[in-house]
């Protein structure tokens, strides 16, 4: 048996995040117990419609979630209790709104910092609907091998360690969160572990005090002993203290008081929880609230770290008198499954992966470009085409090839508004589009046409270098297999009316003095074609290859480099079109050839 | 429970009808001469002037001059501004009008578990005080008003009659509406006198504590509160305060001078019950400090420089229980980073450091504990299996 949580609660939890945490961790406990989950509902009207996913074992269960607890304990006759995680603001009318329900009979609020009067007033409403208000500020409460609600309790393996999978014989009653599982913890030490423990929370007025709890445990025959954990402030041990002496009671009472350094503190100074303050003239102090239990015949242990062995001995004495017997352990309990993560730290499962890479990795503080650290190389004085080489060729290359790619971006950033890549790109700004899909617009045109010669240029040069083809030979390599030669050919510009961009790159990379054999075969060719027609020279992508390829870029990489560079110039066009805020614009008739046939008639449908 | 100053709390009660003396709160003696120019009762009356600080027994330190006139209150505050007590500085002085009257009373109301409770005496001023049972008492259910029987009643059991009864009867009911609306938990008047001008009661002294947690309804509220121990807030002290009103779970720190041993454990309840093994053992508390409800680990680390930045400490107590969802590994991170940077600026010399704990993640956060003693800190780990405080009686060790 036990007290307030047990086999028939089932919960609905009022509240966002740290609703959905709280119902994992109540999760965990089922699963330990083999007992389906206990939250069978949420109310968040934010979210209201949709489900929150729960990990149960290896599985995950989806909890709906509603916008009222009327809507919830409609479709949940079952629930009986609600868990309260709404903000202080707002969590009264919550709280409020909870115990008017007539499913539910237990109302238990985790929020912290709720004024004193909505906690009084909630307080005040469900002893008058005979229910029970529980918190604010409450750790949860949770009852040995029954049911948990809240974080009560902790990990996982701390529920296995403090035997909470099944019932013991003590009562246990706290303000403090984390000193109710450290109780917990030691009955299970030092006897056979809890039947309930209850966290009340840490404020001045407990909606449910000792003494409410003290009487439910009374009346339930598992329980044989109470430890309550007190503190200085307010009257709640002294009305413990009042019950226990009242008559002769069936349960133990154990408890001890925390606040004993407060009589050698400067003069009002006072901590700890907001309940923890010593009224006028002494009341509420440590040394009055001890006595008054010990007169009571509470055992009060001097200090904390003697309550160990005081429950020890009251354990003692009840295997004597045969009123419990030494628990039987199950043989085996259920583990958790671990999540992939942790099984693999622990060397206990091997995962093929899934994707493999070479150039980067941003596990640490920073990301790793082909494993130097990004601030290193800034710090270091690298540049943008380093980290360019880096990623797309493993290598750090020199100074000099960094300058040449500088330049080759420079030149080839952006060549207007006409061509395809910006056009699409202004196009799609003017219809409102936004900034990455415009860029894509224009990026999507980037082909054989437009821009995506470089690559095949630099393939088909080095083919030729490689096998040390003659400029004729090549030629008709190419006209037998594959067509015109990329790299070759411009649309406008010609012999009389030269690239500049193609001039000033040649003459730059011929300055340095370095051996460029692909640009001397492109520029060769190139003598070749423009006799034959003075458009066919060698054009900015033919050039940009031959060169890239001469520096060691791999061919697969080179369209890249005006994809990357024209993409400086297609933000550009984007940012422009919308800072003009300009209007969709649509093709005029007269730029069209209406080619279709004329308007006729539809023939029936056959 | 917050304090809040004399100024602002007379400014509570003015609003829900309670007659209070004219008063004016100044931070300059320019400031205090403009405002007797403008205000006739500063000139026609007797004035009181009082530090307007969060300081006990301001009458033996001078800081309170009664039966002044103006150019008398000019001086006062003249002599009163900037003067340090303490940590304190005064820096706000509080001139209000003397009152002429002759009977003094009492009235205070007060939060109960139930409710509250309404405190009324025929006797009022030091007298109350060594008079007690002469306070009657009614208590009221949380939401119930008093009705108007039952504070006749309370009047009449309390020794009041005739029109005195009704007026103190009126005084008490404001004083309720003004604790209820005002989320209070506290409002006490001392003495409450008939002023001989107009025959109405007046609240001279008010003594006014707040509900803190219900700042967010009060939109109003546009004072600071005050420190409830007599001094200001340290550097330190602030300092951790702006953190812990950023963060989600808790941060918190009261340095204590003259003690030895510091403190850092985790949660309110144990937090108390370290503090308390350390002064049953002998020990002298350096500071009181907590952290709770899983903060985030840069929080934890600022507090820990805090701690370990207290003069003349010779231990510290990491304490705390086993957490039910405070990640240990990741609030000793914290903790860890802040012994780092006290160690690097040449802190913590002969400092042993005592760690106890349980919780998510336990083994982990004890194991980079204990690493520590590879980088020469003194450095003691223990987890659960041991006791609570037991590392404090270990530190405490003669």
């Amino acid at each position: 048996m036990s007290i307030l949580a047990n086999k028939d609660t089932r919960v609905v939890i009022q509240g966002g995040a740290a609703g959905v945490n709280a119902a994992r961790r109540m999760a965990e406990f089922c699963y330990l117990i083999k007992r389906p989950l206990t939250v069978e509902a949420f109310v968040y009207p934010p979210d209201a419609g949709k489900t929150n996913e729960v990990p149960y074992g290896s599985g995950l269960i989806a909890i709906p979630i509603y916008k009222t607890i009327a809507e919830a304990t409609k479709n949940h006759p079952a629930i009986n209790t609600s868990l309260v995680y709404i903000g202080a603001d707002r969590a009264m009318k919550g709280g409020m709104e909870a115990l008017d329900d007539p499913n539910i009979k237990v109302v238990s609020m985790i929020t912290e910092g709720v004024p004193e009067k909505d906690a009084k007033l909630l307080g005040a409403h469900a002893r008058k609907l005979g229910k029970v208000f529980n918190g604010p500020s409450s750790i949860g409460i949770i009852s040995a091998g029954a049911c948990r609600l809240g974080v009560i309790g902790g990990a996982f393996d701390n529920l296995v360690l403090s035997k909470l999978y099944r019932e013991g014989s003590f009562g246990v009653i706290t303000k403090s969160g984390g000193l109710s599982n450290e109780i917990i913890w030691i009955c299970s030490q030092f006897a056979d572990g809890i039947t309930t423990a209850i966290g009340i929370g840490g404020d001045a007025y407990p909606g449910t005090d000792y003494v409410s709890y003290l009487e439910m445990f009374e009346n339930d025959p598992q329980t044989k002993a109470v430890v309550i954990v007190g503190e200085m402030g307010g009257d709640l041990e002294e009305r413990a203290a009042e019950w226990y002496g009242a008559k002769k009671r069936r349960v133990k009472l154990i408890g001890v008081v925390s606040g004993f350094c407060q009589e050698s503190l400067p003069k009002g100074m006072k901590f700890g929880h907001a309940g923890a303050k010593e009224g006028m003239k002494g009341e509420g102090s440590a040394r009055s609230k001890s006595d008054a239990l010990k007169k009571s015949g509470a055992i009060v242990p001097a200090t904390f770290g003697a309550l160990g062995p005081a429950i020890k001995e009251a354990y003692q004495e009840l295997l004597k008198s045969g009123q419990v017997k030494e628990p039987v352990e199950p043989a085996v309990l259920p583990r958790l499954p671990k999540s992939v993560e942790e099984a693999m730290k622990a060397d206990e499962v091997m995962v093929a992966p899934l994707i493999r890479t070479t150039i980067s990795d941003d596990r640490g503080d920073e990301p790793c470009y082909v494993g130097y650290p990004a601030s290193e190389l800034i710090n270091k004085g690298y540049e943008i085409p380093h980290v360019i080489g880096l990623l797309w060729d493993k290598r750090l290359i020199s100074k000099q090839d960094a300058e040449i790619i500088k330049r080759i971006m420079m030149l080839s950033a952006d060549h207007g508004p006409c061509v395809s890549g910006a056009y699409g790109t202004i196009l799609a700004a003017c219809a409102g589009i936004g900034l990455s899909q415009s860029v894509a617009a224009g990026l999507i045109m980037i082909g054989p046409r437009f821009g995506g010669a470089v690559t095949d240029a630099g393939r088909f040069f080095k083919y030729a270098v490689d096998n040390k083809m003659s400029v004729d030979e090549f030629l008709t390599y190419m006209k037998m297999n594959h067509g015109p030669v990329p790299g070759i050919g411009h649309r406008v510009k010609s012999l009389r009316n030269p690239d500049k961009r193609v001039k000033e790159l040649v003459g730059y990379v011929k300055s340095l003095n370095i051996k460029t054999p692909c640009l001397d075969f492109a520029l060769a060719v190139e003598q070749v074609t423009a006799v034959k027609k003075d458009n066919l020279i060698l054009n900015v992508d033919g050039t940009m290859a031959a060169v890239l390829v001469d520096i060691g870029f791999p061919v697969d990489s080179l369209n890249g480099f005006f994809i990357l560079s024209r993409t400086i110039g297609l933000i550009g066009h984007w940012v422009d079109q919308k800072r003009q805020d300009s209007r969709l614009i649509r093709l005029f008739d007269y730029l069209v050839n209406y080619a279709a046939p004329k308007r006729r008639e539809v023939p029936p449908l056959k | 429970m917050a304090k809040v100053l004399e100024g602002p709390g007379m400014g509570l009660m003015k609003k829900w009808g309670i007659h209070v003396p004219n008063y004016v709160v100044v931070t300059s003696v320019d400031e205090l001469t403009k405002l007797g120019q403008a205000n006739d009762w500063m000139k026609t009356s007797k004035l009181v002037a009082k530090a307007h600080e969060a300081l006990g027994s301001r009458f033996k330190l001078g800081l309170v001059k009664v039966g002044l006139d103006l150019n008398g209150a000019i001086a006062a505050t003249k002599e009163m501004i900037g003067r340090q007590v303490g940590s304190i500085t005064v820096s706000q002085v509080i001139v209000s009008e003397m009152v002429p009257h002759k009977e003094e009373y009492y009235c205070a109301v007060k939060s109960t578990r139930e409710g509250s409770e309404i405190l009324v005496a025929n006797c009022g001023g030091i007298e109350v005080e060594s008079n007690w049972d002469r306070v009657k008492r009614l208590c009221l259910e949380v939401g119930q008003a008093p009705s108007a029987g039952q504070l006749e009643k309370l009047l009449k059991d309390a020794g009041f009659t005739g029109p005195l009864a009704k007026k103190m009867g009126d005084f008490a009911g404001k004083m309720f509406t003004c604790f209820d609306s005002e989320d209070a938990q506290y409002l006490e008047v001392n003495p409450v006198v008939t002023r001989e001008s107009d025959g109405e009661l007046v609240a001279l002294d008010a003594v006014t504590l707040l509900d803190g947690d219900a700042k967010f309804r009060h939109p109003d509220w546009n004072f600071q509160f005050a420190a409830e121990f007599g001094r200001s807030y340290s550097k330190d002290e602030v300092e951790v305060m702006a953190v812990d009103s950023k963060i989600k779970g808790s941060v918190k720190f009261i340095e204590i001078p003259g003690g030895d041993t510091a403190m850092l454990p985790a949660g309110g309840g144990a937090s108390v019950y370290y503090s308390d093994a350390v002064v049953a053992r002998g020990g002298k508390l350096a500071n009181y400090a907590e952290y709770s409800g899983d903060p985030p680990d840069w929080a934890v680390e600022v507090l820990t420089e805090k701690v370990c930045s207290l003069p003349g400490i010779k231990n510290i107590i990491v304490g705390g229980a086993i957490a039910n969802f405070t990640d240990v590994k990741k609030t000793f991170g914290g903790i860890i980073n802040g012994f780092r940077k006290a160690k690097g600026d040449g802190k913590l010399k002969g400092v042993k450091i005592w760690v106890r704990r349980g919780g998510p993640r336990e083994k982990e956060g004890l194991d980079a504990m204990r690493a520590l003693k590879d980088e020469g800190f003194d450095i003691n780990v223990f987890d659960r299996n041991t006791p609570l405080t037991d590392i404090v009686d270990k530190a405490l060790q003669k």
